[in-house]
């Protein structure tokens, strides 16, 4: 089965799980055998799709064409490193103190295992749509950069200057070239945590042809992938937006869309609010001043980059079952549209 | 007062306060009012030769570049160097009050604990030493408020209890305040509103502000600071909310 991947993408708080489930939705009743993996859904949206969501994708409701499954980001390093290194390697690696540190704090580390997942499942061929809502760390960029970060980091220019080349004696040229100078770093952190520090990364090395063989498979993956970035008209999710446009076609394919939520009527801002009792008329004033900077914001979004937009409308209350999550993709502007040209 | 930005380039702190891009060096915006964006390579090396008393021709060289390495794999590091920076200021005799512009919510927790979590992975050594002044400053009230800024909708609110938990385990700062940015007011609105967008907008005012208040029963803040509507700059924003702020 050939399997499309779309990758709903944006800063945190957008409504981006949402859409990506709305978007599941409409697929699926359109007859095409859809798989939505979300990160951590929101405890309403898990009651919208009626179910609680585990990592092996599970049918939804009574559709015949939908699944869903939550991406397990925190499996992360532990496999990585099992999955890479020898075993004795791995064991060292796990007991390691900063091998702990690097698991849990390591930023790419979980949007790489997100990353990985999600294209474990587009892999599958079990399904012609897999949706993905992307983890919103680093403004969910870090989902298409995780990979090369990984590598980078395992196989950086510095990594192997401190642990040598990948030749025998390895460990000579370490004590040769790099001990000498860490000696200083020592004095600072002390020289039994300079030792546990220094196996670490002799041990992490062993994990880079793995590392770099899956990791390009994963890259290649995304680049396949189409992606929407799904906004709101305010500041900090249109920067982490424009960031997608920026920096996206480095690493994969540029976004087919941006996609407005919480988008207000353009009806509103020439309302014309005389004849209409306060606090009516005031409260109109207000929001048809909201209505005119979303508008401004999107014409901005517009001119600078060339792209298709759609305009999701603002719901006070979130989606609470299938049927309503697929209102919201019906009452939307010019997202239909993105769809099916994705799918098709 | 001297205003920080911990992470990123800064520009959100900058469009606020009416100015350019930040200098990693403290630059005087108006009487009495400094500015300053962590530039985390520069911050190291400051750190490495003030705190760690590494000579300044070590910073820049191959051991600026060993630290960065261990900073990758072990962000306590990378995270100390920014929260050092964040608290040697506030040490400095120069200013009254540091306002430092965070991290968002879900990676604060790693600048609180860095200097807990250096205390526990290096058992000696200078950066020990130091991760113990700066662990005490965080927890010292009189030092220390953290700021938690939240919208009341349910992620940013879940989030928010997530850390107040964890600040309850692991007692890295010892006075927080709760902010609630973009709340509505009430409005009081007639039983049969009239067609189109007027009522219209009131019907979603009601809504939003009936959804609002859900959260904020769940997570009460210290502070409300209202929803601001239509277009203003980042400049015009941080005045109204500096006003909102002091009238509470």
């Amino acid at each position: 089965m050939s399997t499309r991947a779309l990758l709903v993408t944006g800063g945190g708080g957008v409504g981006k799980t949402t859409l990506a489930a709305a978007i599941g939705v409409v697929a699926a009743r359109r007859g095409i055998r859809t798989l939505v993996v979300t990160v951590d859904p929101a405890r309403r949206l898990a009651d919208a799709l009626g179910t609680t969501l585990g990592t092996e994708p599970q049918p939804l409701g009574d559709e015949p064409n939908l699944w869903a499954a939550m991406l397990d980001a925190s499996a992360s390093w532990e496999a990585i490193a099992r999955r890479h290194a020898d075993p004795a390697a791995a064991e060292r690696l796990v007991a390691n103190p900063f091998f702990h540190a690097a698991t849990t704090q390591f930023p790419a580390s979980q949007s790489y295992a997100a990353a990985e997942e999600a294209v474990t499942f587009i892999d599958a061929r079990a399904w012609e749509l897999v949706v993905v809502d992307t983890p919103p760390a680093a403004g969910g960029i870090d989902f298409f950069t995780a990979p090369r970060a990984i590598t980078d980091l395992v196989g950086g220019r510095l990594l192997r200057w401190m642990t040598g080349g990948n030749l025998p004696g390895r460990r000579f040229f370490f004590d040769r070239t790099a001990r000498p100078v860490l000696r200083i770093a020592g004095t600072v952190l002390g020289t039994q945590l300079l030792d546990q520090i220094a196996q670490f990364f002799m041990d992490l090395r062993t994990t880079y042809d793995g590392v770099r063989r899956r990791a390009k498979e994963i890259e290649d993956h995304l680049r396949g992938a189409h992606t929407v970035v799904v906004t709101t008209a305010d500041p900090t999710p249109l920067r982490e937006a424009v960031r997608f446009f920026r920096e996206l076609p480095e690493v994969a394919r540029r976004p087919e869309a941006v996609i407005f939520n919480r988008t207000l009527p353009t009806s509103w801002i020439d309302a014309d609010p005389s004849g209409i009792p306060e606090p009516l008329a005031s409260n109109l004033r207000r929001w048809a001043a909201e209505a005119h900077r979303q508008q401004e914001l999107r014409a901005e979004f517009a001119s600078r980059y060339d792209t298709r937009m759609a305009v999701v409308p603002w719901q006070p209350e979130p989606p609470t079952d299938l049927d309503a999550l697929e209102r919201l993709v019906k009452a939307s502007e010019g997202l239909e549209p993105v769809l099916w040209d994705t799918v098709d | 007062m001297l205003a920080l930005s911990m992470v990123g380039s800064g520009d959100g702190l900058a469009t606020h306060l009416g100015t350019g891009p930040l200098s990693p060096v403290a630059t005087e915006l108006r009487p009495g009012l400094w500015a300053l964006r962590i530039d985390r390579a520069r911050a190291l090396s400051e750190y490495l030769q003030s705190q760690m008393r590494v000579p300044a021709v070590a910073t820049f060289g191959p051991v600026a570049r060993a630290f960065d390495a261990f900073a990758a794999a072990a962000p306590a590091i990378r995270e100390i160097v920014v929260i050092g920076k964040v608290l040697w200021e506030v040490r400095h005799d120069s200013w009254d009050i540091v306002v430092a512009d965070g991290p968002p919510t879900g990676q604060i927790g790693s600048y609180l604990r860095a200097a807990k979590t250096i205390e526990e992975l290096v058992p000696a050594g200078r950066i020990a030493e130091q991760a113990g002044w700066m662990d005490e400053t965080l927890r010292d009230p009189d030092h220390t408020s953290l700021a938690v800024v939240t919208i009341p909708e349910e992620l940013p609110t879940v989030e928010t209890e997530e850390l107040l938990a964890w600040l309850a385990r692991e007692q890295v700062v010892g006075h927080r305040q709760i902010v609630a940015n973009r709340v509505l007011g009430p409005l009081d609105v007639p039983a049969t509103l009239p067609a189109g967008p007027a009522g219209d907008a009131a019907r979603l005012h009601v809504a939003l502000y009936r959804e609002q208040r859900t959260w904020l029963d769940r997570l009460p803040a210290d502070l409300e600071l209202p929803y601001l509507f239509g277009l203003l700059t980042p400049a015009e924003v941080a005045a109204r909310i500096a006003d909102a702020w002091e009238a509470a």
